[in-house]
């Protein structure tokens, strides 16, 4: 039972990693405040649903939702290309809500709240990943590569231009850089590994609803990318193991699940503000936020 | 090597430039000078294409270049240093100056697949630029632990190292001790020796006259006198505009 | 006539969202804070008001009095105990607006703890019997929420134009530096500010709560559609915001005569997203002046 109990927060903490990293990209790296991430990970979520439901292969599920979510990174680059910090955060978010929207209401696709049920399992090379172990496995790859294929991005000069677009985008231009295209690509990539964390996520939980996809789930996150510090991969990591372990004690004092989940959210909420307040560069960050 | 035909900009009712003209001839070093709110700094953000012109034109070695986006007109070869420091302060020195050389950087599979690298060449680039400006012991530091001197002169050195065929400086030595002052004065004459042209707004009149072969001077948004140092330095009108300003 | 309810329920929508905004809209104005948790407070004044009329039974007069007390302190503290630190050590915009998101979730939570999540009715109103007006109907409660609203409108005009305090309020949200300057203390003003707006989400919670049922995500649900009016009528523009919600309450009733009608939160959301990408200048515009 532990053993099953651990795997489950194991296959979370890989989840909730690759989500964060994903947003390091554009928030910490780049400086672009999207709070409209969790968007991209309910589109790669119901896009490999919805695949996976009609007899696709995962390894087409997979990368359809890594893409579909990329897609919309492109495509929301160029509205909010000239907006600022808190306007963009707020564009981005109406984003989120939009696209909950869409889920809640195009039910002839989605069956709105009703939900999609009865994901299978993912099989790869003949290998059926129904076991939770397997699945761990499974999801401690991807994200491990998702977070090597990031750092190798970061470290590389083409990860220099987007922290210098986040230090000062006019001195970027001026130095020749085609700032417009770098945020499109870290808008992108962004959407493309968040999509890809919808997808694990459909497939551990084998069901999903619009209502996996609001603020609400947004905020561990954000918690997670500012105490991990901005722009900092290895603060991220220690960040959501404390971020995702810290509230479980709460399960062991006996109280009823119901309480436990706006608990969660408490104490993920009394977090950011205390974080925000004392320590806003969070343990490794290189900047404060805007 | 650049010409500013009537160049127009407002910001309300507010005519920050009106009806600029001049030119830059190749391998000299111009000085654009004038009391403060003359539009000089205005003028420069023009020609970098970071405000759009209300009218008139710019003419970059034959080419129009009005109203293009910033990144075009840098990769035509101009090369700009801003009045306040524009360092990317939370990446180190040596970053910093690599922007100003990479051309590559922009290229996501180019940089994924690791061709991009950091090779001897540009590596020498930058410690030579370093050792010019006195700045090599801070290579590895990030931009933000520096002083306020010591930014300027990386910042100098970056826009240095920026291909280009025109440097433009907006006030290089503000707030920086006498001694540097001259250091940089050498600096740019030797840069101008080996073929560099340079644009620079200066309010430091010795600075300015010391190195300058041309002068142009401004006030109210127009081009009011322009000259060799000399004879801009007793024009009635130069010493009018300035003295105005002193009055106000 | 068709035309005449939707109209009606344009106005009733309109009104309900005018009260949220109006007070959202006083708050950015003077402060520049996007209070989103503004919508937790009307939440959390409305479960007050349940839980000090239908679970502590108290005369429903008095727990109105009492409420709406609670929402002002409430208002006041969220200022004093989150912003005012943000603001002490200098915070951008986005990190205040991250924290008025996680103090929004915060109450929320709490909400969701000491309630439950049911939905909840503040029986005040027994039944509501409708009035016929050209056949569509509307309730006593109903028409008492527009009249509230517009009444809100010509108080807060007269507020900000003629008191001392609705002065100094517009003065420090023209420019606080100079303000400033004058002598006006910035700290009170932004304090006044939250507890006048807040003072308004109290009334917001009242009417509301007996409208509609309560239940713990309204604030959200609520603090979406008041943004969406405030920056329909330019963001900082208090009577702007009232007339921007009456316009949304439109375009949302009559917006699903020709959609399914789960689709109006919709309407809201991507009238908000199109005005936030195209139109800026609206919020610029106001922040550009503001510096001069």
């Amino acid at each position: 039972m532990i053993e099953a109990y651990l795997m489950h927060l194991a296959i979370l903490i890989f989840i909730y990693l690759l989500l964060a990293i994903s947003l390091q990209i554009s928030m910490g790296f780049t400086g672009l405040f999207n709070l409209g991430h969790i968007a991209f990970y309910c589109i790669g979520a119901y896009v490999s649903a919805l695949l996976a439901l009609n007899g696709f292969p995962f390894w087409l599920s997979f990368i359809s939702a890594g893409i579909s979510a990329l897609v919309f990174g492109f495509f929301i680059a160029l509205p909010t290309n000239k907006l600022k910090d808190d306007y963009l955060a707020l564009a981005t978010l109406a984003f989120t809500f939009v696209i909950y929207a869409i889920a809640l209401n195009w039910t002839s696709l989605t069956r709105g709240p009703l939900g999609l049920p009865g994901i299978p399992r993912p099989s790869l090379f003949g290998i059926s990943f129904s076991s939770n172990l397997s699945f761990l496995f499974l999801t401690a790859f991807v994200t491990l590569a998702s977070l090597f294929i990031i750092k190798r991005i970061v470290d590389s000069p083409f990860g220099k231009v987007l922290e210098a677009i986040r230090d000062d985008e006019t001195a970027a231009r001026v130095l020749g850089k085609n700032v417009f295209k770098m945020k499109s690509y870290a808008l992108a990539i962004s959407a493309f590994f968040a999509g890809i964390a919808g997808s694990l996520y459909a497939y551990y939980i084998t069901f999903i609803d619009p209502s996996s996809f609001t603020l609400l789930q947004l905020i561990p996150v954000l918690t997670i990318v500012i105490i991990g510090g901005l722009a900092s991969l290895k603060g991220t990591i220690i960040a959501t193991i404390l971020i995702v372990l810290l509230p479980e004690p709460l399960r062991f004092i006996g109280f009823p699940s119901s309480i436990v989940g706006p608990m969660r959210q408490i104490i993920y909420a009394l977090i950011l503000l205390l974080i925000l307040i004392y320590k806003p560069k969070g343990f490794y960050g290189k900047v404060e936020l805007g | 090597m650049l010409k500013i035909k009537n160049l127009k900009k407002y910001f309300g009712g507010v005519k920050a430039v009106d009806g600029c003209s001049f030119e830059v001839k190749k391998n000299t070093i111009t000085a654009l000078i004038g009391p403060n709110g003359a539009g000089k700094s205005t003028v420069f953000n023009l020609i970098s294409g970071i405000l759009k012109a209300d009218d008139g034109k710019i003419v970059f070695n034959g080419r129009e270049i009005t109203n293009e986006k910033p990144e075009k007109i840098s990769s035509l070869g101009i090369s700009r240093l801003f009045q306040q420091t524009r360092l990317f302060n939370n990446l180190t020195v040596k970053e910093n100056l690599n922007l100003a050389l990479e051309q590559e950087d922009t290229k996501f599979w180019k940089n994924f697949f690791g061709k991009v690298k950091l090779n001897r060449g540009k590596e020498k680039k930058i410690d030579e630029i370093l050792k010019l400006v006195n700045m090599e012991k801070f290579k590895n530091r990030l931009a933000r632990e520096l002083s306020y001197g010591q930014k300027r002169l990386v910042e100098i050195a970056r826009a240095i190292l920026k291909p280009h065929k025109l440097l433009m400086l907006d006030e290089p030595v503000a707030g920086v001790n006498p001694k540097l002052r001259k250091e940089i004065a050498k600096i740019l004459k030797k840069l101008n020796k080996e073929g560099d042209t340079i644009l620079l707004i200066e309010h430091d009149m010795n600075f300015t006259l010391k190195i300058a072969d041309e002068v142009i001077v401004m006030d109210n948004g127009k081009v009011i006198a322009k000259g060799k140092p000399k004879e801009i330095k007793n024009n009635p009108k130069v010493i009018e505009a300035y003295l105005g300003e002193t009055k106000k | 006539m068709i035309a005449m309810q939707l109209l009606i329920n344009s106005l009733i929508a309109g009104a309900i969202y005018a009260l949220v905004a109006s007070g959202f809209s006083l708050i950015y104005s003077t402060t520049k804070i996007i209070h989103f948790a503004h919508g937790a407070i009307i939440a959390i004044s409305a479960y007050f008001l349940y839980f000090l009329y239908s679970i502590l039974g108290l005369n429903f007069g008095f727990a109105v009095i009492l409420t709406i007390i609670f929402s002002a302190i409430a208002g006041y503290f969220s200022d004093f105990l989150i912003y005012k630190p943000l603001r002490k050590r200098k915070a951008s915009s986005i990190m205040l607006l991250i924290a008025s998101v996680a103090l929004l979730i915060l109450i929320e939570s709490i909400i969701l703890i000491l309630f439950g999540a049911d939905v909840k009715t503040i029986g005040f109103i027994k039944i509501a019997k409708g009035i016929e007006i050209f056949s569509a109907i509307i309730t006593p409660l109903q028409i008492f929420i527009i009249v509230s609203s517009i009444a809100l409108l010509l108080f807060l005009f007269i507020f900000m134009k003629k008191t001392k305090i609705g002065k100094a309020m517009r003065a420090v949200a023209d420019n606080k530096e100079i303000a400033e300057v004058v002598g006006i203390s910035s700290e009170k003003i932004f304090a006044y500010a939250f507890i006048i707006g807040s003072f308004i989400a109290g009334i917001a919670s009242i009417l509301v709560g007996l409208e509609q049922n309560i239940e713990p995500m309204m604030g959200t649900n609520l603090m979406i559609k008041g943004f969406t009016g405030a920056i329909i009528g330019g963001i900082g523009n208090v009577p702007g915001a009232i007339l921007g919600s009456f316009l949304l309450g439109f375009a949302e009733n009559f917006g699903i005569w020709f959609l399914p009608s789960g689709y109006k939160d919709a309407i809201a959301f991507i009238i908000l997203l199109i005005f936030l990408l195209f139109k800026p200048e609206e919020i610029l515009g106001i922040k550009k002046e503001s510096k001069k």
